[in-house]
Protein backbone atom coordinates (compact mmCIF):
# COMPACT_ATOMS: atom_id res chain seq x y z
CA UNK A 1 0.00 0.00 0.00
CA UNK A 2 2.95 2.05 0.50
CA UNK A 3 3.02 3.56 -3.22
CA UNK A 4 -1.09 4.70 -2.40
CA UNK A 5 0.03 7.06 -0.12
CA UNK A 6 2.26 10.54 -0.99
CA UNK A 7 4.67 11.19 1.65
CA UNK A 8 3.25 13.86 2.86
CA UNK A 9 0.40 12.35 5.17
CA UNK A 10 2.43 9.08 6.08
CA UNK A 11 5.09 11.36 7.96
CA UNK A 12 2.37 13.28 9.33
CA UNK A 13 0.89 10.47 10.59
CA UNK A 14 4.18 8.42 11.78
CA UNK A 15 5.03 12.43 13.61
CA UNK A 16 1.56 12.35 15.76
CA UNK A 17 2.82 8.96 16.52
CA UNK A 18 5.83 9.96 17.66
CA UNK A 19 4.54 13.01 19.35
CA UNK A 20 2.04 10.91 21.47
CA UNK A 21 4.36 8.77 22.37
CA UNK A 22 6.57 11.40 23.94
CA UNK A 23 3.35 12.82 25.45
CA UNK A 24 2.39 9.72 26.90
CA UNK A 25 5.81 8.93 28.48
CA UNK A 26 7.12 12.40 28.79
CA UNK A 27 5.59 13.32 32.34
CA UNK A 28 6.57 9.92 34.11
CA UNK A 29 10.14 10.35 32.65
CA UNK A 30 10.10 13.64 34.56
CA UNK A 31 8.44 12.16 37.98
CA UNK A 32 11.48 9.23 37.62
CA UNK A 33 14.02 11.77 37.51
CA UNK A 34 12.73 14.33 40.00
CA UNK A 35 12.22 11.26 42.69
CA UNK A 36 16.39 11.14 42.28
CA UNK A 37 16.79 15.04 43.57
CA UNK A 38 18.87 16.03 46.05
CA UNK A 39 16.74 18.77 47.56
CA UNK A 40 13.80 18.82 49.91
CA UNK A 41 11.48 20.69 47.27
CA UNK A 42 10.10 19.58 43.49
CA UNK A 43 11.69 22.02 41.21
CA UNK A 44 13.53 21.71 37.73
CA UNK A 45 16.69 21.59 37.15
CA UNK A 46 17.63 19.09 38.81
CA UNK A 47 20.99 19.96 40.21
CA UNK A 48 22.62 17.04 42.47
CA UNK A 49 21.50 13.24 42.30
CA UNK A 50 20.86 11.27 45.06
CA UNK A 51 19.31 7.82 46.11
CA UNK A 52 18.47 8.78 49.27
CA UNK A 53 14.75 9.53 48.75
CA UNK A 54 14.46 5.44 47.81
CA UNK A 55 15.61 5.15 51.30
CA UNK A 56 13.48 6.73 52.99
CA UNK A 57 10.45 5.66 51.10
CA UNK A 58 11.52 1.60 51.72
CA UNK A 59 12.11 2.37 55.54
CA UNK A 60 8.10 4.45 55.37
CA UNK A 61 6.18 2.27 57.67
CA UNK A 62 2.94 3.93 56.40
CA UNK A 63 3.97 3.04 52.97
CA UNK A 64 5.05 -0.17 53.28
CA UNK A 65 1.82 -0.78 55.36
CA UNK A 66 -0.09 0.75 52.91
CA UNK A 67 1.12 -1.75 49.90
CA UNK A 68 0.64 -4.82 51.64
CA UNK A 69 -3.09 -3.56 52.20
CA UNK A 70 -3.32 -2.50 48.66
CA UNK A 71 -1.65 -6.05 47.69
CA UNK A 72 -4.21 -8.17 49.89
CA UNK A 73 -7.00 -6.05 48.58
CA UNK A 74 -6.28 -6.70 45.35
CA UNK A 75 -5.82 -10.04 45.60
CA UNK A 76 -9.77 -10.76 47.38
CA UNK A 77 -10.80 -8.62 44.21
CA UNK A 78 -9.31 -10.75 41.69
CA UNK A 79 -10.74 -13.97 43.09
CA UNK A 80 -14.00 -12.91 43.42
CA UNK A 81 -14.22 -11.06 40.40
CA UNK A 82 -13.24 -13.55 38.58
CA UNK A 83 -15.05 -16.10 39.91
CA UNK A 84 -18.04 -14.14 39.43
CA UNK A 85 -16.93 -13.11 36.02
CA UNK A 86 -16.55 -16.80 34.55
CA UNK A 87 -19.95 -17.62 36.24
CA UNK A 88 -21.80 -14.91 34.73
CA UNK A 89 -19.46 -15.35 30.98
CA UNK A 90 -21.13 -18.73 31.37
CA UNK A 91 -24.68 -18.06 32.14
CA UNK A 92 -24.40 -15.43 28.41
CA UNK A 93 -22.90 -18.29 26.65
CA UNK A 94 -25.45 -21.11 27.61
CA UNK A 95 -27.84 -22.25 24.91
CA UNK A 96 -31.55 -21.76 25.53
CA UNK A 97 -31.79 -19.14 28.10
CA UNK A 98 -33.96 -16.47 27.64
CA UNK A 99 -32.82 -12.52 28.28
CA UNK A 100 -29.25 -13.23 27.97
CA UNK A 101 -28.81 -9.97 26.31
CA UNK A 102 -30.37 -8.48 29.29
CA UNK A 103 -28.42 -10.15 31.17
CA UNK A 104 -25.29 -9.11 29.63
CA UNK A 105 -25.92 -5.64 29.42
CA UNK A 106 -27.03 -5.47 33.10
CA UNK A 107 -23.53 -7.42 33.59
CA UNK A 108 -21.34 -4.89 32.11
CA UNK A 109 -23.55 -2.12 33.67
CA UNK A 110 -20.69 -0.82 36.25
CA UNK A 111 -18.39 -0.61 33.03
CA UNK A 112 -20.94 1.96 31.91
CA UNK A 113 -22.06 3.91 35.16
CA UNK A 114 -19.09 6.54 35.89
CA UNK A 115 -17.14 5.45 38.76
CA UNK A 116 -18.03 8.49 41.04
CA UNK A 117 -22.15 7.25 40.97
CA UNK A 118 -20.43 3.74 41.19
CA UNK A 119 -19.16 4.54 44.32
CA UNK A 120 -21.46 6.63 45.84
CA UNK A 121 -24.41 4.04 45.33
CA UNK A 122 -22.38 1.07 46.85
CA UNK A 123 -21.48 3.78 49.69
CA UNK A 124 -25.67 4.15 49.79
CA UNK A 125 -26.17 0.45 49.51
CA UNK A 126 -23.78 -0.75 51.82
CA UNK A 127 -25.30 1.23 54.83
CA UNK A 128 -28.99 0.33 53.92
CA UNK A 129 -27.55 -3.45 54.05
CA UNK A 130 -25.50 -2.40 57.46
CA UNK A 131 -22.08 -2.93 56.07
CA UNK A 132 -18.91 -0.72 57.93
CA UNK A 133 -17.24 1.29 55.51
CA UNK A 134 -13.23 -0.28 55.12
CA UNK A 135 -11.90 -3.49 53.87
CA UNK A 136 -14.86 -5.85 52.79
CA UNK A 137 -17.07 -2.78 51.07
CA UNK A 138 -13.89 -1.74 49.33
CA UNK A 139 -13.47 -5.31 47.72
CA UNK A 140 -16.87 -5.15 47.06
CA UNK A 141 -17.29 -2.25 45.52
CA UNK A 142 -13.50 -3.30 43.42
CA UNK A 143 -15.26 -6.75 42.76
CA UNK A 144 -18.35 -4.90 41.17
CA UNK A 145 -16.29 -2.89 39.14
CA UNK A 146 -14.19 -5.38 38.02
CA UNK A 147 -16.54 -8.24 36.95
CA UNK A 148 -17.37 -6.67 33.52
CA UNK A 149 -14.17 -6.82 32.48
CA UNK A 150 -13.85 -10.44 33.09
CA UNK A 151 -17.35 -10.72 31.78
CA UNK A 152 -16.26 -9.26 28.65
CA UNK A 153 -12.58 -11.09 28.33
CA UNK A 154 -13.82 -14.60 29.20
CA UNK A 155 -16.80 -14.38 26.66
CA UNK A 156 -15.13 -13.31 24.07
CA UNK A 157 -12.46 -16.33 24.86
CA UNK A 158 -15.78 -18.94 24.93
CA UNK A 159 -17.20 -17.53 21.35
CA UNK A 160 -13.85 -18.70 19.89
CA UNK A 161 -13.93 -22.26 21.80
CA UNK A 162 -14.67 -25.33 19.23
CA UNK A 163 -18.36 -26.39 20.91
CA UNK A 164 -16.90 -30.26 20.26
CA UNK A 165 -14.38 -30.09 22.82
CA UNK A 166 -16.53 -30.60 25.64
CA UNK A 167 -18.69 -32.46 23.91
CA UNK A 168 -15.59 -34.71 23.34
CA UNK A 169 -14.60 -34.71 26.62
CA UNK A 170 -18.23 -35.73 27.79
CA UNK A 171 -17.98 -38.63 25.06
CA UNK A 172 -14.90 -39.86 26.86
CA UNK A 173 -16.59 -39.95 30.10
CA UNK A 174 -16.00 -36.73 31.86
CA UNK A 175 -19.17 -35.77 33.97
CA UNK A 176 -19.80 -32.12 33.26
CA UNK A 177 -17.88 -30.34 35.89
CA UNK A 178 -14.68 -32.57 34.99
CA UNK A 179 -15.29 -31.60 31.51
CA UNK A 180 -15.24 -28.03 32.91
CA UNK A 181 -12.03 -28.30 35.16
CA UNK A 182 -9.64 -30.00 32.94
CA UNK A 183 -11.05 -28.60 29.06
CA UNK A 184 -13.32 -25.34 29.17
CA UNK A 185 -10.88 -23.80 32.36
CA UNK A 186 -7.13 -24.77 30.50
CA UNK A 187 -8.89 -23.30 27.23
CA UNK A 188 -9.94 -19.81 28.97
CA UNK A 189 -6.83 -19.77 30.51
CA UNK A 190 -5.01 -17.04 28.70
CA UNK A 191 -8.69 -14.57 28.87
CA UNK A 192 -8.55 -15.47 32.78
CA UNK A 193 -5.10 -14.20 32.87
CA UNK A 194 -5.38 -11.37 31.35
CA UNK A 195 -8.63 -10.35 33.73
CA UNK A 196 -6.89 -11.23 36.64
CA UNK A 197 -4.31 -9.17 35.71
CA UNK A 198 -6.97 -6.15 34.91
CA UNK A 199 -8.30 -6.57 38.22
CA UNK A 200 -4.98 -6.68 40.52
CA UNK A 201 -4.28 -3.01 38.33
CA UNK A 202 -7.58 -1.74 38.42
CA UNK A 203 -8.12 -2.35 41.87
CA UNK A 204 -4.28 -0.66 43.27
CA UNK A 205 -5.22 1.50 41.15
CA UNK A 206 -8.79 2.58 42.03
CA UNK A 207 -9.09 5.79 44.11
CA UNK A 208 -12.66 7.28 44.21
CA UNK A 209 -14.41 3.64 45.31
CA UNK A 210 -11.96 4.05 48.44
CA UNK A 211 -12.10 7.30 49.05
CA UNK A 212 -16.28 6.77 49.44
CA UNK A 213 -16.18 2.87 51.15
CA UNK A 214 -12.85 2.93 52.88
CA UNK A 215 -12.03 3.31 56.44
CA UNK A 216 -8.76 5.06 58.62
CA UNK A 217 -6.43 2.79 57.18
CA UNK A 218 -5.27 3.99 53.98
CA UNK A 219 -4.58 1.99 50.70
CA UNK A 220 -1.98 3.14 48.08
CA UNK A 221 -3.63 5.46 45.74
CA UNK A 222 -5.03 7.31 49.32
CA UNK A 223 -1.29 7.47 51.05
CA UNK A 224 -0.10 9.48 47.63
CA UNK A 225 -3.22 11.40 47.44
CA UNK A 226 -3.21 12.58 50.93
CA UNK A 227 0.45 13.20 50.73
CA UNK A 228 0.59 15.09 47.63
CA UNK A 229 -2.12 17.13 49.06
CA UNK A 230 0.15 17.59 51.92
CA UNK A 231 2.84 18.93 50.14
CA UNK A 232 5.32 17.70 47.76
CA UNK A 233 8.54 16.32 48.29
CA UNK A 234 10.46 14.27 46.45
CA UNK A 235 9.69 10.95 48.85
CA UNK A 236 6.33 11.35 46.87
CA UNK A 237 8.23 10.73 44.12
CA UNK A 238 10.11 8.03 44.53
CA UNK A 239 7.15 6.46 46.52
CA UNK A 240 5.10 6.90 42.83
CA UNK A 241 8.05 5.75 40.84
CA UNK A 242 8.13 2.52 42.76
CA UNK A 243 5.02 1.67 42.38
CA UNK A 244 5.04 2.65 38.70
CA UNK A 245 7.45 0.44 38.09
CA UNK A 246 6.13 -2.79 39.50
CA UNK A 247 2.60 -2.28 37.82
CA UNK A 248 4.55 -1.80 34.74
CA UNK A 249 6.14 -5.20 35.27
CA UNK A 250 2.85 -6.90 36.01
CA UNK A 251 1.31 -5.10 32.55
CA UNK A 252 4.71 -6.45 30.64
CA UNK A 253 4.12 -9.75 32.15
CA UNK A 254 0.89 -10.06 31.48
CA UNK A 255 1.03 -8.60 27.74
CA UNK A 256 3.90 -11.05 27.07
CA UNK A 257 2.10 -14.38 28.68
CA UNK A 258 -1.45 -13.75 26.44
CA UNK A 259 0.62 -12.78 23.85
CA UNK A 260 2.42 -16.02 23.99
CA UNK A 261 -0.91 -17.98 24.32
CA UNK A 262 -2.31 -16.24 21.14
CA UNK A 263 0.17 -17.14 18.61
CA UNK B 1 -5.25 -40.05 26.05
CA UNK B 2 -7.94 -42.80 25.95
CA UNK B 3 -7.93 -45.43 28.05
CA UNK B 4 -10.60 -48.20 27.17
CA UNK B 5 -10.23 -50.82 29.68
CA UNK B 6 -11.71 -47.97 32.01
CA UNK B 7 -14.53 -48.14 29.47
CA UNK B 8 -16.44 -51.33 29.22
CA UNK B 9 -19.78 -50.19 29.13
CA UNK B 10 -21.48 -47.68 27.15
CA UNK B 11 -20.52 -43.83 27.77
CA UNK B 12 -22.20 -42.53 30.65
CA UNK B 13 -21.92 -40.98 34.32
CA UNK B 14 -20.78 -44.63 35.93
CA UNK B 15 -17.98 -45.05 33.59
CA UNK B 16 -16.35 -41.95 34.63
CA UNK B 17 -12.73 -42.59 34.11
CA UNK B 18 -10.50 -42.56 37.13
CA UNK B 19 -8.66 -39.57 37.91
CA UNK B 20 -5.39 -39.27 39.71
CA UNK B 21 -4.61 -37.12 42.54
CA UNK B 22 -7.25 -34.52 44.07
CA UNK B 23 -9.46 -34.42 41.66
CA UNK B 24 -9.85 -37.90 41.68
CA UNK B 25 -10.54 -38.37 45.37
CA UNK B 26 -13.10 -35.54 45.49
CA UNK B 27 -14.63 -37.26 42.27
CA UNK B 28 -15.35 -40.67 44.09
CA UNK B 29 -16.81 -39.48 47.18
CA UNK B 30 -20.41 -39.63 47.00
CA UNK B 31 -21.55 -36.29 48.01
CA UNK B 32 -20.13 -35.04 44.76
CA UNK B 33 -21.21 -38.18 42.73
CA UNK B 34 -24.66 -37.58 44.07
CA UNK B 35 -24.73 -33.79 42.87
CA UNK B 36 -23.09 -34.15 39.52
CA UNK B 37 -25.84 -36.76 39.31
CA UNK B 38 -28.54 -33.96 39.82
CA UNK B 39 -26.73 -32.29 37.80
CA UNK B 40 -26.73 -34.25 34.75
CA UNK B 41 -30.49 -35.63 35.60
CA UNK B 42 -32.00 -32.13 35.88
CA UNK B 43 -32.14 -29.68 33.39
CA UNK B 44 -33.86 -27.31 36.16
CA UNK B 45 -31.03 -27.69 38.76
CA UNK B 46 -28.36 -27.59 36.16
CA UNK B 47 -29.94 -23.84 35.14
CA UNK B 48 -30.79 -23.30 38.94
CA UNK B 49 -26.40 -23.39 39.37
CA UNK B 50 -26.05 -21.63 36.57
CA UNK B 51 -27.65 -18.80 37.13
CA UNK B 52 -28.17 -18.49 40.56
CA UNK B 53 -25.46 -16.95 41.59
CA UNK B 54 -24.85 -14.23 39.18
CA UNK B 55 -28.52 -13.32 38.82
CA UNK B 56 -28.22 -12.45 43.10
CA UNK B 57 -25.09 -10.98 42.23
CA UNK B 58 -26.13 -8.87 39.29
CA UNK B 59 -29.79 -8.24 41.43
CA UNK B 60 -27.84 -7.15 44.36
CA UNK B 61 -24.57 -5.43 43.58
CA UNK B 62 -25.19 -3.86 39.93
CA UNK B 63 -28.93 -3.05 40.13
CA UNK B 64 -30.06 -3.24 43.81
CA UNK B 65 -27.14 -0.08 44.67
CA UNK B 66 -28.65 2.29 41.85
CA UNK B 67 -32.06 1.65 42.93
CA UNK B 68 -31.64 2.43 46.45
CA UNK B 69 -30.16 5.33 45.30
CA UNK B 70 -33.13 6.33 43.31
CA UNK B 71 -35.21 5.62 45.95
CA UNK B 72 -33.21 7.92 48.89
CA UNK B 73 -33.17 10.73 46.22
CA UNK B 74 -36.92 11.03 46.37
CA UNK B 75 -36.99 10.25 50.31
CA UNK B 76 -37.26 14.00 52.39
CA UNK B 77 -35.50 13.11 54.94
CA UNK B 78 -32.55 10.47 55.38
CA UNK B 79 -31.92 8.52 57.88
CA UNK B 80 -35.48 7.64 58.59
CA UNK B 81 -35.87 9.48 61.57
CA UNK B 82 -38.26 7.33 64.27
CA UNK B 83 -40.67 10.28 64.96
CA UNK B 84 -40.80 11.44 61.53
CA UNK B 85 -42.89 9.38 58.40
CA UNK B 86 -40.39 8.74 55.31
CA UNK B 87 -42.30 11.25 52.92
CA UNK B 88 -41.43 10.96 49.27
CA UNK B 89 -41.20 14.34 47.58
CA UNK B 90 -39.53 15.76 44.53
CA UNK B 91 -37.57 18.67 46.76
CA UNK B 92 -34.40 17.22 46.13
CA UNK B 93 -33.83 17.26 42.12
CA UNK B 94 -36.09 20.93 42.87
CA UNK B 95 -32.84 21.88 44.71
CA UNK B 96 -30.99 21.10 41.72
CA UNK B 97 -32.63 23.64 39.33
CA UNK B 98 -33.04 26.50 41.68
CA UNK B 99 -29.35 26.26 42.67
CA UNK B 100 -26.61 27.93 40.46
CA UNK B 101 -24.15 26.92 43.35
CA UNK B 102 -25.48 23.26 41.84
CA UNK B 103 -26.49 23.62 38.41
CA UNK B 104 -23.68 25.66 37.27
CA UNK B 105 -20.76 22.74 38.05
CA UNK B 106 -22.95 20.33 36.28
CA UNK B 107 -22.73 22.37 33.09
CA UNK B 108 -19.45 22.88 33.66
CA UNK B 109 -18.71 18.84 33.53
CA UNK B 110 -20.73 18.35 30.59
CA UNK B 111 -18.71 20.98 28.74
CA UNK B 112 -15.65 19.83 29.86
CA UNK B 113 -16.23 15.64 29.26
CA UNK B 114 -17.40 16.83 25.58
CA UNK B 115 -13.91 19.13 25.06
CA UNK B 116 -12.24 16.33 26.49
CA UNK B 117 -13.88 13.58 24.27
CA UNK B 118 -14.04 15.46 21.18
CA UNK B 119 -9.45 16.71 21.73
CA UNK B 120 -9.46 13.24 22.27
CA UNK B 121 -10.84 11.91 19.32
CA UNK B 122 -8.49 14.33 17.16
CA UNK B 123 -5.44 13.90 19.20
CA UNK B 124 -5.60 10.00 19.05
CA UNK B 125 -7.20 9.27 15.75
CA UNK B 126 -3.97 9.73 13.25
CA UNK B 127 -1.99 7.85 15.76
CA UNK B 128 -4.72 4.65 15.78
CA UNK B 129 -4.44 4.82 12.09
CA UNK B 130 -0.76 5.43 11.92
CA UNK B 131 -0.68 1.93 14.43
CA UNK B 132 -3.37 0.10 12.48
CA UNK B 133 -2.45 0.94 8.83
CA UNK B 134 1.26 2.56 8.27
CA UNK B 135 3.28 0.52 10.60
CA UNK B 136 4.60 -3.19 9.69
CA UNK B 137 2.35 -5.73 10.64
CA UNK B 138 5.14 -7.58 12.50
CA UNK B 139 6.27 -4.24 14.51
CA UNK B 140 2.58 -3.22 15.18
CA UNK B 141 2.26 -4.98 18.52
CA UNK B 142 5.78 -3.02 19.40
CA UNK B 143 4.24 -0.26 18.47
CA UNK B 144 1.33 -0.09 20.60
CA UNK B 145 2.70 -1.79 23.24
CA UNK B 146 5.03 1.90 23.34
CA UNK B 147 1.79 3.85 23.84
CA UNK B 148 0.16 0.77 26.48
CA UNK B 149 3.35 0.98 29.17
CA UNK B 150 2.09 4.34 30.58
CA UNK B 151 -1.45 3.01 31.00
CA UNK B 152 -0.64 0.65 33.53
CA UNK B 153 1.08 3.63 35.83
CA UNK B 154 -2.88 3.58 37.16
CA UNK B 155 -4.93 7.39 37.81
CA UNK B 156 -3.24 9.02 40.53
CA UNK B 157 0.20 8.26 39.71
CA UNK B 158 -0.39 9.84 35.90
CA UNK B 159 -1.86 12.52 37.66
CA UNK B 160 0.78 13.19 39.85
CA UNK B 161 3.46 13.33 37.12
CA UNK B 162 1.20 16.18 35.03
CA UNK B 163 1.98 17.90 37.89
CA UNK B 164 5.96 17.77 37.30
CA UNK B 165 5.59 18.63 33.72
CA UNK B 166 3.14 22.04 33.86
CA UNK B 167 4.15 23.22 37.37
CA UNK B 168 5.61 26.92 38.12
CA UNK B 169 8.99 25.16 38.15
CA UNK B 170 8.07 22.28 36.31
CA UNK B 171 9.78 21.44 32.76
CA UNK B 172 7.83 22.91 30.59
CA UNK B 173 8.02 26.26 32.47
CA UNK B 174 11.62 25.83 32.83
CA UNK B 175 12.33 24.96 29.03
CA UNK B 176 10.73 27.90 27.94
CA UNK B 177 13.09 30.27 30.24
CA UNK B 178 16.01 28.53 29.39
CA UNK B 179 15.66 29.10 25.50
CA UNK B 180 14.15 32.72 26.60
CA UNK B 181 10.51 32.53 25.45
CA UNK B 182 9.03 33.53 28.75
CA UNK B 183 10.29 35.89 31.47
CA UNK B 184 8.63 34.32 34.27
CA UNK B 185 6.97 31.19 34.47
CA UNK B 186 3.22 30.69 32.59
CA UNK B 187 0.90 29.45 35.15
CA UNK B 188 -0.43 26.49 34.08
CA UNK B 189 -1.59 23.97 36.89
CA UNK B 190 -4.50 24.68 38.41
CA UNK B 191 -6.34 25.95 35.56
CA UNK B 192 -8.90 24.15 32.78
CA UNK B 193 -5.97 23.82 31.02
CA UNK B 194 -3.78 21.78 32.97
CA UNK B 195 -7.17 19.67 34.35
CA UNK B 196 -7.66 18.99 30.87
CA UNK B 197 -4.26 17.90 29.45
CA UNK B 198 -4.33 15.84 32.06
CA UNK B 199 -7.76 14.01 31.67
CA UNK B 200 -6.94 13.34 28.14
CA UNK B 201 -3.58 12.10 29.32
CA UNK B 202 -5.64 9.96 31.81
CA UNK B 203 -8.19 8.61 29.06
CA UNK B 204 -6.20 8.74 25.79
CA UNK B 205 -6.50 5.17 25.79
CA UNK B 206 -10.24 4.31 26.03
CA UNK B 207 -10.03 6.24 22.64
CA UNK B 208 -6.83 4.58 20.90
CA UNK B 209 -7.90 0.66 22.04
CA UNK B 210 -11.43 0.86 20.27
CA UNK B 211 -10.30 3.28 17.55
CA UNK B 212 -7.28 1.00 16.77
CA UNK B 213 -9.58 -2.23 16.72
CA UNK B 214 -12.06 -0.40 14.17
CA UNK B 215 -8.97 0.81 12.13
CA UNK B 216 -7.39 -2.43 11.97
CA UNK B 217 -10.71 -4.00 10.65
CA UNK B 218 -10.52 -2.05 7.61
CA UNK B 219 -9.55 -3.68 4.53
CA UNK B 220 -7.09 -2.40 3.14
CA UNK B 221 -8.06 -3.11 -0.67
CA UNK B 222 -10.93 -0.72 -0.28
CA UNK B 223 -8.99 1.92 0.64
CA UNK B 224 -6.27 1.15 -2.14
CA UNK B 225 -9.15 1.07 -4.56
CA UNK B 226 -10.49 4.36 -3.57
CA UNK B 227 -7.58 5.49 -4.68
CA UNK B 228 -7.24 3.65 -7.88
CA UNK B 229 -10.56 5.40 -9.08
CA UNK B 230 -9.12 8.90 -8.81
CA UNK B 231 -9.77 9.40 -4.56
CA UNK B 232 -7.51 11.94 -3.02
CA UNK B 233 -5.85 11.73 0.38
CA UNK B 234 -8.22 13.54 2.29
CA UNK B 235 -11.57 11.75 -0.08
CA UNK B 236 -10.21 8.48 0.87
CA UNK B 237 -10.12 9.50 4.43
CA UNK B 238 -13.99 10.96 4.31
CA UNK B 239 -15.44 9.14 2.35
CA UNK B 240 -13.77 5.35 2.78
CA UNK B 241 -11.87 5.50 6.42
CA UNK B 242 -13.90 7.81 8.64
CA UNK B 243 -17.86 5.65 7.66
CA UNK B 244 -16.15 2.39 8.34
CA UNK B 245 -14.29 3.37 11.57
CA UNK B 246 -17.07 4.73 13.13
CA UNK B 247 -17.92 1.58 15.55
CA UNK B 248 -14.68 2.36 17.07
CA UNK B 249 -15.37 6.23 17.01
CA UNK B 250 -18.71 5.66 18.57
CA UNK B 251 -17.21 3.32 21.70
CA UNK B 252 -13.91 5.14 22.57
CA UNK B 253 -16.07 8.48 22.68
CA UNK B 254 -18.60 6.95 24.61
CA UNK B 255 -15.84 5.41 26.94
CA UNK B 256 -14.19 8.81 27.09
CA UNK B 257 -17.22 11.32 27.68
CA UNK B 258 -18.63 8.77 30.66
CA UNK B 259 -15.13 8.57 32.29
CA UNK B 260 -14.61 12.40 31.59
CA UNK B 261 -17.89 13.26 33.49
CA UNK B 262 -17.39 11.61 36.39
CA UNK B 263 -13.89 12.09 37.03
CA UNK B 264 -13.10 12.84 40.53
CA UNK B 265 -9.46 12.63 41.87
CA UNK B 266 -7.66 14.50 38.63
CA UNK B 267 -9.56 17.92 39.52
CA UNK B 268 -8.94 17.58 42.76
CA UNK B 269 -5.22 17.59 42.13
CA UNK B 270 -4.98 19.47 39.00
CA UNK B 271 -8.47 21.81 38.66
CA UNK B 272 -7.92 25.37 40.23
CA UNK B 273 -10.98 27.05 42.49
CA UNK B 274 -12.54 28.18 38.79
CA UNK B 275 -13.03 24.14 37.88
CA UNK B 276 -15.03 23.33 40.45
CA UNK B 277 -16.74 20.00 38.18
CA UNK B 278 -19.90 18.22 39.61
CA UNK B 279 -18.26 15.57 40.84
CA UNK B 280 -16.80 17.69 43.88
CA UNK B 281 -20.29 18.88 44.64
CA UNK B 282 -21.76 15.03 44.98
CA UNK B 283 -19.05 14.49 47.07
CA UNK B 284 -19.13 17.25 49.31
CA UNK B 285 -22.54 16.27 50.03
CA UNK B 286 -21.70 12.77 50.75
CA UNK B 287 -18.67 13.51 52.97
CA UNK B 288 -19.41 16.85 54.47
CA UNK B 289 -22.60 16.06 56.49
CA UNK B 290 -24.79 12.97 56.54
CA UNK B 291 -28.04 14.65 56.72
CA UNK B 292 -27.19 15.83 53.30
CA UNK B 293 -27.88 12.30 51.41
CA UNK B 294 -30.98 12.57 49.48
CA UNK B 295 -29.53 15.77 47.72
CA UNK B 296 -26.25 13.48 47.13
CA UNK B 297 -28.24 11.01 45.73
CA UNK B 298 -30.42 12.74 43.48
CA UNK B 299 -27.74 14.32 41.68
CA UNK B 300 -25.86 11.68 41.34
CA UNK B 301 -29.32 10.38 39.69
CA UNK B 302 -29.38 13.51 37.34
CA UNK B 303 -25.75 13.10 36.59
CA UNK B 304 -26.26 8.98 35.62
CA UNK B 305 -29.68 9.44 33.86
CA UNK B 306 -28.25 12.83 31.69
CA UNK B 307 -24.45 11.36 31.08
CA UNK B 308 -26.11 8.09 29.63
CA UNK B 309 -29.06 9.85 27.90
CA UNK B 310 -26.23 11.85 25.96
CA UNK B 311 -24.28 8.75 25.16
CA UNK B 312 -27.57 6.97 24.28
CA UNK B 313 -28.61 10.12 21.78
CA UNK B 314 -24.61 10.27 20.54
CA UNK B 315 -25.14 6.41 19.54
CA UNK B 316 -28.33 6.88 17.74
CA UNK B 317 -27.18 9.70 15.77
CA UNK B 318 -23.94 8.77 14.95
CA UNK B 319 -25.50 4.78 14.22
CA UNK B 320 -22.96 2.68 15.37
CA UNK B 321 -24.29 -0.44 15.34
CA UNK B 322 -22.47 -2.77 17.20
CA UNK B 323 -20.68 -0.79 20.71
CA UNK B 324 -18.22 -2.64 21.94
CA UNK B 325 -16.76 -1.21 25.35
CA UNK B 326 -12.99 -2.88 24.92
Amino acid sequence: MRTYFNDLPKTALGASYWIFAVYLVLPLALMTAMSFKDANFIAFPIGNWTLSWYGKVVQDKQFLEASLYSIGIALATTISATIIGVWIALLVSAENIWGKAVIFALACLPAVVPGLINAISMRIFIRTVDIPTGTFAIILAHAVHAVPFVVIMVLTRLRSMPANLVDAARDLGADPFIAFLRVTIPYLMPALFGGMIFCVLTSIDDFVRTFFLGGYQPTLPMLIFAKVQGGMSPEINAMATIVLVVTTAIGLYAEHFTRRSRS
Amino acid sequence: MLDTTTQPGPVGLSTAPHYAGWIGRAANSGLYRNTIGLLVDSRRVRLAVLAGVPLLWIAMLHIGPILQMANISLLANYPPQPDKSSEYTLANYGLFFSDRLYFLPFVRSLVFAAVVTISTLVIVYPVAYYVAKVVQPKNRMRALLLLLIPFWAGELIRTFSVIMLLANRGALNVLLREFGFIDRPIPMLYTFFSLSFGVIYLLALYMLLPLYSAIEKIPTPLIQAAADLGAGPFQRFRRVILPLSKDGIVSGCSLVYLTAVGVFAAPLLLGGPNSVIFPEVIATLFHGSNDKWPEGAAFSMIMLVVSLTTVGLFMRIVGGRSVRLM
